[in-house]
């Protein structure tokens, strides 16, 4: 057996069961509350949070004005036909809006949640087929593959709700980790507990906020997530959200086989554990690992501190962006743990048993799916 | 000699660096030296030569359309009798093989660029996507058997890299390994031939190969033992890039690789293969033997891979093993002498196959699975999928009047006197064919949605445009192959045949359309229709017999070598070494002591040494 | 003069590294090393423009008597044969100076012995006189032990006198021949005048020749002479493992030519068909050893016996191509075998191990070591003879030339060329694919699947020599037009001589 130098290899206990509950209903952090810590998640997020803007804003922009468009050739370009942004475009220094799609893929085909349901409902069948008619009076091509292939049109009209919904969402979580970053320079911040504090009460106070889509066809505005539908933001896109990109993911190609015979994705969506805080983040940059474009678009824009603060370590600028991948899981892991505890059944401090126990329950739930994924990463 | 020449041929060596120079541009981003800015350029770069590359292409056509076949050749390398040259063979065949394969290579970038938009390593794929299409444009062009040797050889490279593309992935580590060593164990043959016919028959052009052989039937030489050889040693190579029995496993296991790829590499490398088997065929007509073991492959690859597709539930694999049936079909036809069909058969297959794997390749992409068993109901939604999967298995299948169909009424037709037997293996191939699409067609785009197809919206734009495109082609493949046409006229057969090839087709759809399938394929309880299910679904445990024979047997052979050269050499030599240790240490030539005594050792021996040849001299 | 100078440069580099006054810090020595071996590379580019690749034997002569009562003379020449190995040996020193950066004691003695082994081997391959060669080969013997035995691995004693032993052996027999030589031709003619029958006896003749074939095959080496090879790989530095595989092992080959070829004409026509199935034998048993290894430098250093037996076969066959493919295969094997060692010494540097059980996953573009990993692909492809690498061009003139002499000698050869694929595939699919890893599995896969790895970057000054090889390798690969400008002349004659008196 050869002789490893033990410096070379790192691994770091993770969390079992019973911690990760008594974490959840004692109100302690998931992710432990160091200086260092601090710096990650809060610079991280700021980056992401600039990251989440631009994704938004591309997101909302061809929810409305690329709707059904079949050659969606600018897509990415906002609205925005300047020579020196279709350059930039083609030089490829641009943020990689395809990872937004990526995730709206997966929140669309994980199909859970609120706005899932709404999908199958007879008011979003009604709309559709109000939006069709629209369409296909205009569009010969559409007219003829209308009746061929009856599901075609609502399923993509499916597919730009839950794009439109997804901007949505993140505006909310882009200015909340901008504001996180602000927070924390102002001083107001100043530990784990703040940062997690701080993302609870923006998600508490975004909850209720509605989530509506609408699109104009010939001067005519047709509803697809009308405001009727009652869709909010916590509930009907946040939890589906989660439970699409953070918990179940979808399997990486570069990581894992899709040959059938070989059996190794699960024939059960809900079994998943490809999400980010099950991702392992070594192979970060390599073939095959979309999240890799997230990791890069968030180099982009990564504070000056956490920067300096990534060249200290291991191998400096040359693994920064599996660095930021590590400090992202973090941070995501934070984000997780706000939300749990501002979905907690009941005030941690409760004093009747029932309300304990029901929260024990939640907690316990939540561990469960918690335990298997990189809680290696929550240590000091 | 090429002064007269129109330009385009003149620089028909650009052809096949076109595709390289994609690979050498890709190289900024490929590296990481690009490091803020995404990989994209990369791919446009390739585009953009590629469509340099099909632009050049038909100029060159135009040309030879004008003047006539014409031939180009440079000097490579020359010492004493052997001759190495660049050479171009530019006929229409050769040249609607090279449209073919620059087409392909477009639009599956273009495919690529949809299909891989969340891929970082974007400019990597591109880089060996136009390693690949160089390779490939050098082979079908190529006039001597060295360079076709040297590029295949390249395309081997390639294959490798390309499956191992997603080199983490714990299949794809095993996946790389065997395509090359299958592809590998073709080539080797192939060299032997290759190095044997260059050192018998002198000169590498194919030309000359014919002549040689020609006279070799006439004076003997070389005994039909040599010739046998040979002729076997040349047909290994095609064997293994045409993935037949029994070195189709690779391809397989290829599927491990993007889908992109896949696309390319079950229509046009697999063309290319056949290519050179074709060009390969008047010397390998010489052996008998040979040409009855290219026929046997192609018939047991052509049976045997149409069954074990039925019996798959891997997406990609069920139409993989097909392309080897297919190209069972081809050999057939090469070995009987039929090119002119066999490149028909190969052209149509090749379009109408890669039309069926970019359809599959968006259901993929779309749904995150190639399990048959957990897809379904998808054909309401996505249009073009759909279109491109039943048009490109319509084109396969010789059914409607599509491509495969022309091929199948002309070999049918062909053979129906001189060898029945063969025509039946085609009608059956065809039947095959045509069950296993449509029962592919049924689990995929009919009955209620399953799970993972609940929401399946259609491919993006880029993925949908280059299917709706080769859609059309296939469609208008008839029209085309009358036009290229190397058989006088592609209707040439009579209507029996024609009812019988559709029959085929027909009773194969039936077939497919009533085959249950609910629990897609489960295991038999009846223990015999269990056993042929298995055999099938693990393609005649042909990975076991690997395993077991050839595998087994170097393994066995390498640790036995590694057992003699620690227990017998390695005894041996300490032995001396002990007895020379003894001496050594009395000098005192132990590696604690110091540098100055080695030197003075040394200066020592060499006084020694010139003193006794002092002594010798006087004595 | 010019000639000399190849000897003159290393040795007052030597001299001047070895009297330089005062305590010196590595890296000044290593670069005044470096500009010597930088002088000595433009010498040996100097005389490849002075040669003449027209003329058949040997130029640029010098000729001084020496001690003529035993027949040794300073006698050098070159020919299309050594002038490659030359450059190659400027090249290839070149770059063992330059990737020696972390050696940890007396750097004076260690540079000094890289330029004395350097201009010993310069002396040997221009030697024109069979004394001469002698004294230079034995020359190279002790300063390559030193660096061994000195600068080597946990288990260097053994490997250095394995090494010690068997090259020592080997000059014993080479020495013999040359002594046998003047005993039985009773003159002390130590030229390069090809021993015919007229001057001595058959008999006389295979017997030295044996002596010969043995002395060289320790060297080279041949199966199964081949044993302190692989010891001494794994033990020697890397710096010394390039020179090793790429420089020395040359001189056996170059002396099987030299001194078993074009000496004995006849004898070596008699014995030839024993030589192609020696060498099929020792190509087909490196592979399949190299097959079996689980440490990347024996499993590379295997390799070499390997590919080093193709040179053999060339020679049995003893055609103008085939020996030009033996030339084309020591300047390739020379090429990518150094390739092959100075990439196997990065990932020991970064890793602490060689061990293809443990390594694996090394490719990790951020973690990993992504761009070693890319050029050892290459470098594995073209010892496999890929096409378009220097690799297939001097595998294709070795077997087109030998075929029609030796068929079954050459297609065994062929298949141990079809095993290399083998285990240089295993090689790079186990330790550069999959997830990054280097060791062993515990028994716990969700452990392993989380185990952080913080390997050192690869700076890219360390791999500017093996890109610089890697270019050269595909430079001759798809250009072989040069090597084969210089040397077919003079390896046509070689190979004409010998036909002529056969």
């Amino acid at each position: 057996m050869p002789v490893i130098p033990a410096e070379l290899v790192h691994s770091n206990p993770g969390l079992d069961t019973e911690q990760i509950i008594a974490k959840l209903l004692g109100g302690e952090t998931l992710l432990s509350d160091t200086p260092d810590h601090l710096i990650e998640v809060v610079d991280v997020l700021e980056s992401y949070g600039e990251v989440l803007d631009a994704y938004s804003k591309n997101l909302i922009y061809q929810g409305e004005h690329q709707f059904l468009n079949p050659f969606p050739i600018f897509k990415y370009l906002d609205g925005d036909l300047s020579p020196a942004k279709i350059w930039r475009h083609l030089n490829h220094d641009r943020i990689n809006f395809e990872y937004a799609e990526y995730c709206m893929k997966g929140m669309l085909w994980h199909a859970t949640g609120g706005m899932d349901a709404y999908f199958d409902s007879e008011a979003f069948n009604e709309n559709c087929k109000a939006i069709i008619a629209a369409k296909r009076r205009r569009d010969p091509l559409l007219a003829i593959l209308h009746p061929l292939f009856p599901d075609f049109l609502s399923e993509l009209i499916r597919n730009a709700a839950t794009t439109h919904a997804l901007g949505q969402f993140w505006r909310v979580m882009s200015d909340l980790f901008i504001d996180l970053a602000k927070a924390e320079r102002a001083g107001t911040v100043r530990s784990i507990p703040d940062v997690v504090d701080f993302i609870k009460q923006g998600l508490v106070a975004a909850a209720a906020n509605p989530i509506e889509y609408g699109v104009t066809i010939g001067g005519q505005q047709f509803w697809i997530l009308p405001p009727e539908a009652k869709l909010t933001f916590l509930v009907d896109v946040a939890v589906p959200y989660v439970e699409a990109v953070f918990l179940r993911g979808m399997p990486f190609l570069g990581t894992v086989s899709y040959n059938a015979q070989a059996q190794q994705i699960s024939p059960d969506q809900a079994t998943f554990t490809y999400g980010a805080l099950y991702a392992d983040p070594l192979p970060t940059m390599g073939a095959g690992v979309p999240p890799s474009l997230l990791m890069q678009d968030m180099y982009r824009h990564l504070p000056q501190r956490l920067h300096e603060w990534y060249w200290e370590r291991t191998r400096g600028e040359g693994d920064v962006r599996e660095k930021i991948c590590r400090s992202f899981q973090k941070s995501m892991f934070c984000v997780t743990n706000a939300a749990i505890s501002g979905t907690m059944p009941h005030a941690l401090d409760t004093t009747d048993p029932e309300e304990q126990e029901a929260n024990r329950a939640y907690a316990a739930s939540w561990a469960g799916r918690l335990v298997i994924g990189r809680t290696d990463c929550l240590a000091a | 000699m090429s002064a007269a020449l129109p330009l385009p041929l003149q620089l028909i060596w650009l052809i096949p660096i076109y595709g390289f120079s994609g690979m050498l541009l890709s190289l900024p981003w490929a590296t990481g030296w690009i490091k803020r800015n995404g990989p994209r350029p990369a791919a446009y770069l390739n585009l953009l030569v590629t469509l340099l590359a099909v632009v050049h292409g038909s100029l060159v056509i135009r040309s030879v359309y004008d003047i006539g076949p014409q031939h180009v050749d440079l000097a490579w390398f020359q010492a004493a009798d052997l001759n190495l040259r660049i050479g171009f063979d530019l006929s229409l065949t050769n040249l609607a093989a090279l449209e073919f394969v620059t087409a392909m290579s477009l639009i599956c970038q273009i495919y690529a660029l949809g299909y891989l938009d969340k891929e970082w390593s974007l400019a990597r794929f591109y880089a060996l996507i136009g390693f690949f299409e160089g390779a490939m444009s050098g082979v079908v062009l190529s006039s001597n058997l060295f360079m076709s040797y040297f590029l295949l050889e390249m395309l081997t490279l390639s294959t490798y890299l390309l499956v191992g593309f997603w080199y983490a992935q714990p299949l794809v580590v095993t996946a790389a390994r065997d395509a090359f060593l299958t592809k590998r164990v073709g080539d080797v043959l192939l060299l032997m031939g290759v190095v044997a016919l260059s050192a018998f028959a002198g000169s590498m052009e194919f030309n000359d190969l014919y002549d040689w052989a020609g006279n070799l039937k006439g004076t003997g030489a070389l005994g039909p033992v040599g010739i046998s050889l040979l002729g076997l040693g040349l047909i290994a190579g095609p064997m293994g890039k045409c993935a037949q029995f029994p070195m189709h496993l690779w391809l397989d296991e290829a599927m491990e690789g993007p889908n992109p790829a896949s696309i390319l590499r079950n229509s046009v490398v697999v063309t290319c293969g056949a290519i050179v088997l074709m060009k390969l065929m008047p010397i390998v007509q010489l052996s008998p033997v040979a040409t009855d073991v290219l026929l046997v492959v192609g018939a047991i690859s052509a049976i045997g891979g149409a069954l074990v597709s039925l019996a798959q539930v891997d997406l990609k694999r069920a139409f993989s093993y097909s392309t080897t049936s297919y190209l069972g079909l081809v050999f057939i036809a090469i070995a009987l002498q039929l090119p002119g069909i066999a490149l028909l058969l190969l052209f149509a297959h090749g379009l109408a196959r890669a039309l069926q794997f970019m359809g599959v390749g968006s259901i993929i992409a779309t749904t995150n699975c190639q399990d048959l068993t957990e897809l379904g109901g998808i054909g309401t939604r996505m249009p073009a999928t759909s279109l491109a999967f039943i048009i490109g298995s319509a084109g396969v299948v010789g059914l409607l009047p599509l491509g495969s169909f022309w091929c199948y009424g002309l070999m049918v037709n062909s053979l129906q006197d001189s060898a029945p037997g063969f025509a039946v293996v085609f009608l059956l191939t065809n039947l095959l064919t045509a069950t296993n699409s449509t029962r592919v067609y049924r689990s995929l785009f009919l009955g209620e949605p399953l799970p993972k197809t609940k929401r399946a919206p259609e491919v993006n734009w880029l993925m949908a445009l280059p299917m709706v495109s080769l859609s059309v082609i296939v469609l208008l493949l008839p029209a085309m192959m009358q036009r290229i046409d190397p058989v006088p006229g592609i209707a040439s057969f009579s209507l029996p045949v024609a009812v019988a090839v559709s029959l085929s087709g027909l009773i194969g759809v039936v077939i497919g359309a009533l085959v249950p399938l609910d629990q897609f394929w489960s295991r038999s309880t009846t223990p015999w229709i269990r056993t042929l299910q298995d055999l099938l679904a693990y393609d005649f445990y042909t990975p076991e017999i690997y395993r077991r024979t050839v595998v087994s047997l170097v393994a066995n052979l390498a640790q036995f070598t590694r057992w003699v050269d620690l227990n017998v050499i390695k005894s041996l030599a300490d032995g001396v070494g002990n007895l020379s240790m003894a001496t050594a240490n009395d000098l005192k030539l132990s590696v604690s002591g110091k540098t100055q005594s080695y030197v003075l050792t040394v200066l020592f021996a060499i006084v020694l040494l010139l003193g006794v040849l002092q002594i010798g001299r006087g004595g | 003069m010019l000639l000399s100078s190849l000897l003159l440069i290393p040795f007052l580099g030597t001299a001047v590294l070895l009297l330089w006054p005062g305590e010196q810090p590595l890296g000044r020595l290593r670069l005044v090393t470096i500009a010597i071996l930088l002088v000595q590379l433009v010498a040996s580019l100097v005389i490849t423009v002075q040669f003449d690749p027209s003329i058949a034997g040997m130029q640029l002569q010098e000729f001084h008597s020496w001690l003529p009562g035993i027949g040794l003379d300073y006698s050098l020449g070159i020919d299309g044969l050594s002038l490659p190995l030359v450059l190659i040996n400027a090249a290839l020193t070149l770059v063992s100076a330059i990737i020696t950066r972390d050696i940890d004691r007396r750097p004076r003695i260690y540079f000094a012995m890289l330029l004395l082994i350097s201009g010993a081997v310069n002396g040997a391959f221009i030697a024109d006189n069979l004394l001469l060669f002698f004294l230079f080969y034995e020359l190279e013997l002790i300063p390559l032990w030193l660096l061994i035995s000195v600068w080597g691995g946990a288990n260097k004693a053994y490997a250095a006198t394995k090494f010690l032993i068997f090259t020592a052996i080997s000059g014993m027999l080479i020495l013999g021949a040359f002594l046998g030589l003047a005993l039985l031709t009773g003159s002390v003619d130590f030229s390069l005048t090809p021993v015919l029958s007229d001057r001595l006896a058959m008999g006389g003749q295979i017997v030295l020749l044996l002596a010969i074939l043995l002395g060289f095959g320790i060297k080279i080496p041949l199966v199964p002479l081949h044993n302190w090879l692989p010891d001494a790989h794994t033990q020697a530095a890397t710096p010394v493992s390039v020179l090793l595989a790429g420089v020395l092992l040359k001189l056996g080959t170059y002396g099987l030519l030299r001194f078993g070829l074009q000496l004995f004409p006849e004898a070596w026509a008699e014995l030839a068909p024993g030589l192609a199935i020696w060498a099929a034998i020792s190509v087909l048993y490196g592979s399949l050893a190299a097959i079996a290894q689980t440490d990347m430098k024996r499993m590379v250093a295997f390799s070499s016996v390997g590919h080093m037996g193709y040179v053999l076969l060339a020679a049995a066959a003893n055609t103008p191509i085939s020996l030009l493919g033996a030339v084309f295969q020591m300047v390739a094997h020379g090429l990518i075998s150094a390739l092959l060692f100075l990439l196997v010494g990065i990932v020991y540097r970064k890793t602490g191990t060689r061990d293809l059980k443990v390594l694996h996953g090394l490719l990790s573009p951020e973690k990993g070591l992504p761009l070693t990993g890319t050029l050892m692909i290459l470098a594995v492809m073209a010892s496999a003879g890929l096409p378009g690498m220097a690799g297939f061009i001097s595998e294709f003139l070795v077997f087109r030339g030998s075929i029609a002499a030796f068929p079954v000698a050459t297609l065994l050869s062929m298949v141990g060329s079809g095993l290399t694929a083998v285990y240089f595939l295993l090689l790079v699919n186990r330790a550069f694919f999959g997830r990054l890893s280097i060791t062993p599995n515990s028994d716990d896969p969700i452990k392993d699947a989380r185990l952080d790895v913080q390997l050192a970057p690869v700076a890219p000054r360390e791999t500017y020599p093996a890109i610089a090889l890697a270019a050269a390798i595909v430079a001759l690969g798809l250009l072989p037009f040069g090597l084969s400008y210089l040397s077919e002349t003079s390896i046509t004659a070689l190979a004409m001589q010998s036909m002529g008196v056969s």
